[in-house]
């Protein structure tokens, strides 16, 4: 690792310091309503996971994955690949640009490995983790709430398990990915999350949306 | 009298309605019922209501004439409440529920008792086309005037003036196939394309689907039509491939195959949406869809014939005829006369008469007619008049009988003497047009074709039309076709399909006989001299107008369009247009193909604006960008500004000692002291961030900023200032040297995004080679500007970062823990006082800004706004980009030469743009201070400059206001401008002539107005 980039864990001890999310405050404006007794549709928030943008070069930084984080970047554009145990996911967004995520506490010491193993290459380590927030949404009606949101194709049929793009959601943008079966995945800007949040609450109402029980805790 | 009057024409079995529940509606204040399954215009006729409607420019009483989307007519206004109106309802359209409640639109002042009448009663002579043009035209000042009580006394139908109770939302739609319309030839082509495996949308814009199936007499496999349109459709549903889309009207059709469909989801159920399951429900939708491959199904509209008088209530389509006795069990009147050009409408006899009422006679215009229905009309007894057509109706409120003649179609005369036959309806049918309206959409041209005596679509790629769409009528040849279509759609998209003849049902074939081409009926009169015929009933078009038009040198079918306002508005030509090209074609002595067609365009029918809407209104209208301090703003009392979408603190009013609230004025007076004088803090999270790594970070900011980078030592920060390759100004602020391979780099709020895009812009398309990445993290870190002369003193106690002014120098960073959270600190100041801007991770930013507050108490820490932040930056001189700079001012304008890199190696952007002449020229505005010579007036920002108040109106104009305050500290107004050569001028008088005739007179002075030396920041 090089000093001429100034890495720099700037994340607190949750255990003393009263952290927020980005959707605190939504929660606390807008209400949490509880998810209709189907479940068709149910949002809530995974807060306070580590987000890093790594840029550079697709096989530097691949070989540098396998060998830190033990899953590669994913072969194809507009596409993602998650763990085994669903915690870490590497998800394209541009040709030279991936999106990681992880467990908060992983963050720094995952960055310092990632710079140690890619030694002089010419890449680019961001933490973006205060940045942006992942809302899940899940029930059977998920797409149908995407389908009054996004222009994009969200038929469950072809947008397809281990997918993931960046679009455009009602007049913002988000990146929306499918890890899985059961679940969407919004990453959303910070500043936007309280819009995302109300209109998500608002094209959902017919379904009976709800906000999931673990985000309806007090936050962290 | 009876409020409740009775259902006189409905029979009493037969068609869909459900008589076993009674629905009770109101039309122009009186109550009627009818029942499920009706439409409004079904329940109008069973009841016998005639009048439905005053024409829209003569004011002549109308009555229903068809029973679709081409209704001219019953164009009602919708709603029982102030707040639920829907104007330009389409009775025909409208599905009956209990309570429903309409009026017509036109008629002014009340239906009954229209002072339009005499218009119409009077005639042509009165008005003619073009005559609002001609009659209005003069003095030119008062056609606002006139046109406000010609729109009121035309009634087009008025908007709701209370808010709307209900919602509208927007679904988006991707599929391999969209079909549009589900009658025989779009259902077939939809399970064709849905049986392949292809993705397929049905939209049908009925509250059934099934089209003509549903009030033909034709049998398929032996059995009623009914019986094949239950099974597809259920067929259909069981694809969950397949969409089913009813009450669903394709309205646009845009490019790239991208369709927009109506859905009206609650329109049938009520007043307003009702709410389902608990949830409030949408009243309508736009789906907006994406298709692979189009299929227009949407069928033929039968064309009625233009004769005289063809306006009075009474007066059907021979299809509607068919329509309502057969779909809904009505029959619109007790004794018929039908008035043909072809075999097919014998139907309307045929269907008459099995209802039990008398047909007085069919008069057919061809001399020979010989198919099968014909010979079943005549086997029925039915009196078929050959070679003639009803050349004028009889009747004032209704029908009362129809004048019938011989005609020779070719010389356009009446051969014979006129015979009367006592009638109260006449049904006609000139033909059938095909709908190509959605085709025309695309903006090809429609076809004449010769065959079908009608217009058939253009080919495009991508879009099929199949069907009446395209002119195949006969049952058996659609139902093949919209296989067919949907056949080679599937295969056009990759699926495997092929036409499978045992998958068609059995048709009966029927021999029909050859139409004629008739549009206009000849009469004894010239058609100028003949009672009116009316081509456009909705607008008021008449076959004598047209013919004027031609007389009047409109040649051109778009010319006459507009002269005659033919097909305009929400009708867009759906039964009128062919038969107006027929009739300027015959004044013009051409063909109808030579004529040509005016272009039908969206929407098909009228969609309300809710739905265009969708949810992007009120509180969703436009995303609201909040820091992590947000709670916190709102508990304080906080007034917000709009910076961009973001929501920025402006001030923070408080409590005055008299028990009021503080003025702005007041509070940015105490807030800019306390900046001045103790310790202030501001939110500045909205700035833009974005972190440079890459061992070119540095050279590549040489070339983007004007300034030097070359030497910036890590930990240290610099002022950049950006300009566009014009050499204009586009971006300012501050560069913090992170490491020699790491910088972070922050720009305007409202500039974040753009800057982002103009580095990578240059990086992508002229320098790739240079290794550097830029990312945004304007989100990621909440920053807080701590800033005054206690700023030191506050912040001392709850961070670990030596702030001694030798360790910590003014333009330094450093880095440490601010209330236990790890924190960059930047001692940058946009105040001009000691200043230390704090960057934490957004999670932590509340905990960090609390702890200040609380620590922050012993030096009455203040939050001030923007507003405040303003006046500060002011009095230093330092500029807002896109307030002091407006895209036409250089560096060297703002005479920031300090900030311009002339001797850099590489020629950063815009450099080259200030050896322009015009950027060189003498006389280009400066920016400069002003010194209002009357210190308690504080200039209006945008005023103009002069500089010389006496001269001569118009004033030439030296330069105008862009930032103006009132200073607490210098106790006076004062502004920064920009002023033609003013960095020349300091010391002289410039003059603000002002709109109230008042003169103010200032001058020109520094930018700096405190602090000049900039000794206050580096303490």
């Amino acid at each position: 690792m090089s000093n001429s980039i100034h890495v720099y864990d700037a994340r607190a001890d949750h255990a003393t310091v009263n952290a927020e999310s980005p959707l605190a405050y939504s929660f606390q404006s807008s209400g949490m309503p509880a998810p209709g007794e189907e479940g068709r549709a149910v949002v809530g928030e995974r807060a306070f996971l580590g987000h890093l943008i790594l840029r550079g070069g697709a096989i530097v930084l691949d070989e540098a994955l396998r060998e830190v984080l033990g899953i590669g970047l994913p072969g194809r554009p507009n596409s993602l690949t998650v763990d085994a145990d669903g915690q870490r996911s590497v998800q394209w967004l541009s040709p030279d640009e991936w999106l990681l995520i992880v467990p908060g506490d992983e963050t720094f010491g995952l960055e310092t490995r990632l710079r140690a193993h890619l030694g002089g290459s010419h890449v680019a380590i961001v933490d973006v983790s205060a940045g942006q927030t992942l809302i899940e949404l899940t029930g059977e009606a998920a797409h149908e709430v995407l389908m009054k949101s996004t222009v994009y194709d969200v038929d469950p049929h072809e947008f397809t398990v281990g997918k993931g793009v960046t679009t455009i959601f009602a007049k913002t943008s988000v990146i929306l990915r499918r890890p899985d079966e059961s679940r969407w995945e919004l990453i959303v800007r910070r500043s936007f999350a309280d819009y995302v949040y109300r209109w998500l609450l608002d094209a959902g109402e017919e379904y009976g949306i709800g906000v999931a029980r673990e985000s309806r805790h007090e936050p962290q | 009298m009876s409020q409740t009057a009775s259902q006189s024409n409905r029979l009493t079995q037969g068609g869909q309605a459900d008589r076993t529940q009674t629905l009770t509606f109101t039309f122009n204040g009186r109550s009627y019922t009818g029942h499920p399954g009706d439409t409004l215009a079904s329940a109008l006729l069973a009841n016998g209501v005639d009048l439905v409607n005053r024409s829209f420019k003569y004011s002549r009483p109308r009555g229903i004439v068809a029973a679709g989307a081409e209704e001219p007519n019953a164009v009602v206004q919708l709603g029982a409440t102030e707040a639920t109106q829907v104007p330009n309802v389409r009775a025909t359209q409208q599905a009956l529920y209990d309570g429903l409640v309409a009026c017509s639109t036109n008629g002014w002042p009340d239906a009954q008792r229209d002072i339009m009448r005499w218009v119409g009663k009077l005639g042509s002579p009165f008005m003619p086309p073009g005559f609002y043009y001609k009659t209005f035209m003069a003095p030119a000042s008062m056609w606002m005037t006139y046109e406000k009580y010609i729109r009121k006394t035309a009634g087009l139908g008025h908007s709701p003036t209370q808010p709307d109770p209900d919602i509208y939302d927007h679904m988006h739609r991707h599929c391999d196939l969209l079909v549009v319309g589900a009658g025989p030839a779009g259902l077939s082509a939809a399970l064709a394309a849905a049986r392949a495996g292809a993705r397929v949308i049905l939209a049908d814009e009925q509250e059934t689907m099934g089209g003509s199936l549903l009030d033909t007499r034709e049998t398929l496999d032996d059995q009623p039509a009914a019986q094949w349109l239950k099974t597809t459709l259920a067929a259909l549903a069981k694809h969950d491939n397949v969409t089913l889309l009813p009450r669903t009207t394709a309205h646009g059709y845009h490019d790239h195959h991208f369709v927009t469909l109506h859905e009206r989801r609650t329109e049938h159920l009520g007043d307003s949406a009702p709410s389902q399951a608990g949830h409030r429900q949408s009243r309508s939708r736009l789906h907006r869809v994406r298709a692979g491959q189009v299929i227009l199904a949407t069928g033929a509209h039968e064309r009625p014939l233009v004769y005289a008088n063809n306006d009075v209530p009474g007066n059907l389509l021979a299809g509607a005829v068919s329509t309502y006795i057969r779909r809904y069990g009505v029959v619109p009147g007790q004794k018929l006369v039908l008035s043909t050009s072809n075999d097919h409408a014998y139907r309307a006899a045929l269907d008459w008469q099995e209802a039990g009422r008398e047909v007085a006679a069919i008069v057919d215009a061809r001399t020979a007619p010989e198919g099968d229905l014909v010979a079943q009309a005549k086997a029925a007894g039915i009196r078929v008049i050959t070679g003639s057509a009803v050349i004028e109706a009889k009747g004032a409120q209704r029908v009362s009988a129809a004048r019938v003649a011989a005609i020779d179609v070719d010389a356009f005369t009446v051969t014979e003497k006129v015979e009367t036959l006592e009638c109260d309806t006449i049904a006609s049918s000139g033909g059938y047009s095909p709908v190509i309206h959605l085709a025309s959409h695309t903006g090809a041209r429609p076809v004449w074709s010769d065959d079908i005596i009608g217009f058939v679509p253009t080919t495009v790629a991508g879009v099929t039309a199949t069907g009446g769409a395209h002119g195949v009528y006969p049952l058996g040849e659609v139902l093949a076709d919209g296989v067919e279509a949907g056949v080679n759609a599937a295969t056009a998209l990759g699926f495997d399909a092929t036409v499978n003849d045992a998958d068609l049902p059995r048709v009966a074939s029927r021999h029909e006989g050859p139409a004629c081409a008739l549009f206009q009926v000849p009469h004894e009169k010239t058609t100028l001299r003949a009672p009116k015929q009316f081509v456009d009933l909705q607008n008021d078009v008449t076959a004598g107008a047209i013919e004027v038009a031609t007389l009047e040198g409109f040649e051109s079918i778009e010319h006459v369009k507009r002269y005659t306002a033919m097909g305009f508005g929400t009708d867009q030509g759906k039964l009128g247009n062919i038969n107006g090209m027929a009739v300027a074609a015959r004044c013009l002595g051409q063909s109808i193909p030579e004529t040509g067609t005016t272009v039908f365009r969206p929407n098909y029918t009228p969609v309300t604006f809710g739905a265009v809407v969708g949810r992007h209104c009120r509180e969703l209208f436009d995303p609201k960008r909040y820091t992590p301090m947000q709670a916190w703003h709102v508990a304080q009392g906080a007034e917000f500004e709009d910076v961009g979408q973001w929501k920025r603190p402006w001030y923070y009013p408080r409590k005055r000692t008299d028990g009021g609230i503080e003025s702005m004025a007041e509070a940015v007076a105490r807030e800019c002291r306390a900046v001045r004088e103790g310790v202030g803090i501001l939110d500045a999270s909205t700035l833009g961030k974005i972190d440079i790594q890459g061992p070119d970070a540095r050279e590549f900011l040489g070339r983007i900023y004007t300034n030097k980078w070359q030497k910036l030592a890590p930990g240290r920060v610099r002022y950049g200032l950006m300009c566009g390759d014009d050499g204009m100004v586009m971006d300012d602020g501050t560069t913090s040297c992170l490491a020699e391979n790491h910088f972070l780099m922050t720009t305007t709020t409202g500039n974040a995004a753009p800057v982002l895009e103009w580095l990578e812009l240059w990086h992508q398309t002229e320098w790739p080679e240079l290794e550097v990445y830029f990312n945004s993290v304007t989100d990621h870190w909440a920053t807080m500007t701590v800033t005054g002369p206690e700023a030191r003193n506050l912040l001392t106690e709850l961070t670990d970062i030596d702030l001694d002014r030798e360790a910590f120098k003014f333009m330094d960073w450093r880095e440490g823990h601010v209330a236990g959270v790890p924190a960059r600190m930047f001692r940058i100041s946009f105040t001009g006082e000691l200043a230390f801007e704090i960057n934490v991770q957004a999670h932590y930013a509340m905990h960090v800004w609390e702890a200040l507050f609380a620590r922050g108490e012993a030096f009455d820490l203040t939050p001030y706004g923007t507003e405040t932040m303003h006046v500060l930056r002011a009095e230093k001189g330092f500029i807002i980009v896109g307030q002091d700079t407006d895209g036409s001012v250089t560096p060297e304008d703002l005479g920031m030469y300090w900030a311009i890199g002339y001797d850099k190696p590489f020629p950063w952007v815009g450099k080259r743009a200030l050896t322009r002449s015009d950027t060189r020229r003498e006389g280009r505005k400066h920016l400069v201070g002003l010194k209002p010579k009357d210190a308690s007036v504080v200039l209006e920002e945008g005023a103009p400059i002069v500089f010389d108040p006496k001269h001569a109106i118009p004033m030439p104009m030296a330069g105008h206001v862009t930032s103006s305050y009132y200073s607490p500290t210098l106790e006076s107004g004062f502004a920064l401008a920009v002023v033609k050569g003013g960095h020349q001028r300091m010391g002289e008088s410039v003059y603000l002539p002002m709109a109230d005739g008042r003169v103010h007179e200032a001058e020109i002075v520094g930018t700096q107005f405190v602090d000049p030396k900039g000794e206050r920041q580096h303490v």
